[in-house]
């Protein structure tokens, strides 16, 4: 476990409404419909200036008309980006808007009000320092028109339909929608989808929407019969953000702070989620927001300074995109309680004289918080070379040297040491493991004797052990016997037998050499002779 | 580098000689602008990849655009003397880093994920910059500086109603355009200070 601070739980407030986009819940995203009575307005009209009036409008955002709400299907053929999911059924139709957009699914909560603060400026504003004038294709009788597409980039649920309309505006009588087409992403619209509302007026109707594919948004195009690009519109299909959970925050030698969390269950939106995460003191203070993302890992956050000790803090994560909000559970937690420090440096590892199974391991303790007053606790992990399976040394308390044994010989060992700081300011809590030192490599030296094998053999040389000795004097005690009578035993006869003896002895050398090992019965039939 | 070290007034083809440092200024000058070239074709990939289809698909050809005070060379370019080609190419390339700047705040907005194309749009309009400097400097070494103010594309008057609101697939095809305006100069800009490097392009 990363964090030791409380986790407080919190109920999310009502997060958004059911409708994406419903009036007065303004979300993230521009407008699809504008107020009533506004229209692209026009560029200079007369051809006074220097520059041709505009023909060509991707901007235009004309109302739904009556009409079309009134020759919309009820059903939808099968669109040709088909969803992988069922559509779920329409039950509330969304006011203020031509297209058919299906609620929310329950325990999704749709943006809240504090998602105001994060409504993206109109794309409007990004464009006025230039001069801008778009222009359709020459005049002079070519048959030039304009069109525009309705609705302008709308945002919609994964499985929702869309209903859409190209309105051509021609310049030349007789301009007329009959052979335009769609493309969405670049592949052209089965002409079953599309209908022709009236003269000017071609109308798509797509259902089941899969995911945007892009997150600049599906090209949505309108085609004149020759395939010129006559207006565009771009799609945004996803899912509303889920709640994020799991973070977890450290400190690094009490400097800093930060934490990473988990967003929500799926994590693909399909649309830009913004994650944000903000912190509070507890007790008084207002919300702030981290800075900088992404430090360690794609939803990390990293608050570089200005942290109070012995205070505890509120920390959560709010994420946000078109379709709405969530926010996570609150963190409750005092830096002190998560703090970590660097790994120890100058991890020297070395063998231990010419002990085959031993390496010393050797570290220094983290300096960062020696003026802290901690104590610390360490851990050493080690694999050999070609394995991935560490073993971890857990008991090492808070010396900072070890040896190792139980090693193979002639082995690399790869070996790191990780610190625990405890005891900062006198607390009693363990702090959070740091990560783990660089691998330090060391060989255990190689074995020196050989190795057991080609079965056991007697020693060498003429000299008896201990087992051939009794033998021997077992046989000379029954040769005596058998020969006890005779009188002229003497010390004479005892060198003679010596002798012999060793001439025996010298006899099955001879054969261990060669590789066999002298059976017991050959070498008794050597010890005891005919005749002496 | 001192005024008048070389000149561009004289239009037929008769060789113009420079001086040491001119001729160094010329030649590094050209360099930039082969490798802002090449660049700029990383550019255009990185942006249409990131638009989608059919941005970047073969055959992909969006309306016409016409950006008020800057647009592509003309098809007479190539059959005005050296030195107005010269000043019309420095004029573009001070024309495109507000361009291409606006074009890297709306991708902030549509692509955040795309940090490479961010970063390409910002270098661009860096290199746009640098490398119009750089030919400013042999325009006034060569005495065929820019006569009088060169009017910006942040002028007051504006042709768009404040009123309307931009799409995406519009900002979309409108930064297509100004990436392509961009290889465009640079390239022509390459072509023209070729004729000036003395002894040709290496």
């Amino acid at each position: 476990m990363r964090c030791s601070g409380m986790v407080a739980g919190r109920r999310p407030a009502g997060w958004g409404a059911r409708c994406p986009r419903a009036v007065g819940r303004p979300v993230r995203g521009p407008a699809i419909i504008p107020p009533p009575g506004a229209g692209l307005g026009a560029g200079p009209g007369g051809a006074s200036g220097a520059l041709a009036p505009c023909q060509f409008r991707l901007l235009r955002l004309a109302p739904a008309s009556q009409s079309v709400r009134a020759q919309r299907r009820a059903g939808s053929p099968e669109p040709q980006s088909a969803s992988r999911r069922d559509a779920p059924t329409p039950s509330r139709r969304c006011s203020h808007r031509p297209l058919r957009a299906t609620p929310m699914p329950a325990g999704r909560p749709g943006p809240a009000a504090q998602s105001a603060r994060r409504q993206p400026r109109p794309l409007s504003s990004l464009w006025s320092p230039l001069l801008l004038c778009v222009l359709g294709v020459p005049r002079g009788g070519s048959g030039a028109h304009t069109a525009v597409i309705s609705p302008q980039d709308p945002t919609l649920l994964i499985g929702s339909s869309l209903q859409a309309t190209c309105s051509i505006h021609g310049d030349t009588p007789g301009a007329s929608a009959e052979g335009l087409y769609w493309t969405l992403n670049g592949r052209r619209l089965p002409s079953e989808l599309s209908h022709l509302l009236n003269t000017s007026t071609l109308a798509l109707a797509l259902a089941n929407l899969n995911g945007s594919r892009q997150q600049s948004g599906d090209n949505l195009v309108c085609h004149a019969r020759d395939g010129s690009i006559l207006a565009g519109s771009c799609l945004y299909v996803g899912l509303p953000p889920e709640k994020p959970f799991n973070i977890s925050c450290w400190s690094r030698n009490m400097k800093d702070l930060t934490c990473r969390w988990t967003p929500g269950a799926h994590g693909e939106t399909f649309l830009h989620t913004n994650y944000s995460l903000k912190y509070k003191l507890r007790w008084y203070g207002q919300d702030n927001t981290c800075e900088e993302y992404h430090t360690v890992g794609p939803h990390s956050c990293h608050i570089p300074k200005d942290l109070a000790l012995f205070t505890p803090y509120e920390i959560w994560v709010e994420a946000t995109n078109r379709l709405g909000s969530a926010r996570s559970d609150v963190l409750t937690l005092d830096v002190l309680d998560v703090v970590t420090t660097d790994p120890p440096p100058d991890v020297h590892v070395s063998r231990v004289g010419g002990l085959e199974d031993q390496l010393s391991v050797r570290w220094v303790s983290p300096p960062a918080l020696k003026d802290f007053l901690f104590q610390a606790k360490y851990q050493i992990r080690y694999r050999v070379e070609d394995s991935v399976d560490w073993k971890v040394v857990d008991d090492v308390s808070n010396q900072t040297s070890c040896r190792l044994a139980g090693l193979k010989p002639g082995t690399v060992y790869f070996v790191q040491v990780r610190c625990n700081p405890f005891g900062i300011y006198g607390s009693k809590k363990a702090g959070i493991w740091s990560e783990w030192s660089h691998p330090t490599a060391a060989s255990t030296p190689r074995s020196e004797r050989p190795g057991p094998g080609g079965g056991v053999c007697e020693p060498r040389g003429g000299e008896p052990s201990s087992g051939p000795v009794r033998r021997e004097l077992k046989q000379f005690l029954g040769w005596l016997k058998k020969h006890a009578y005779c009188s002229n035993l003497s010390f004479r006869l005892y060198d003679q037998w010596r002798a012999w003896m060793q001439k025996s002895h010298k006899t099955r050398n001879q054969h261990r050499t060669r590789g066999s090992c002298p059976r017991a019965d050959g070498a008794r039939r050597e010890v005891l002779p005919d005749k002496l | 580098m001192s005024q008048r070290e070389g000149s561009l007034d004289s239009q037929d083809d008769s060789p113009i000689s420079f001086l040491p440092h001119l001729e160094a200024k010329i030649r590094q000058t050209h360099n930039l602008a082969q490798l802002l070239t090449k660049y700029s074709e990383q550019l255009l990939e990185e942006y249409v990849q990131q638009q989608g289809d059919p941005f970047g698909l073969p055959g992909f050809s969006p309306p016409r655009i016409s950006l008020a005070g800057l647009s592509g060379p003309a098809p007479s370019h190539a059959g005005l003397p050296l030195s107005e080609r010269l000043r019309l190419d420095a004029a573009a390339l001070s024309a495109l880093p507000a361009l291409l700047d606006a074009v890297r705040r709306h991708q902030a907005e549509l692509n955040p994920r795309a940090p490479r194309l961010l970063r390409s749009l910002e270098e661009a309009a860096r290199q746009a910059r640098a490398l119009g400097a750089a030919l400013e400097t042999v325009l006034a070494a060569l005495g065929a500086a820019a006569r009088g103010p060169r009017a910006e594309p942040t002028a007051t008057t504006t042709h768009y109603n404040a009123n309307s609101t931009a799409g995406v697939f519009s900002a979309k095809v409108l930064g297509l355009h100004v990436c392509g305006l961009y290889g465009e100069w640079v390239s022509r800009t390459e072509g023209d200070l070729s004729q000036l490097v003395p002894g040709g392009v290496a």
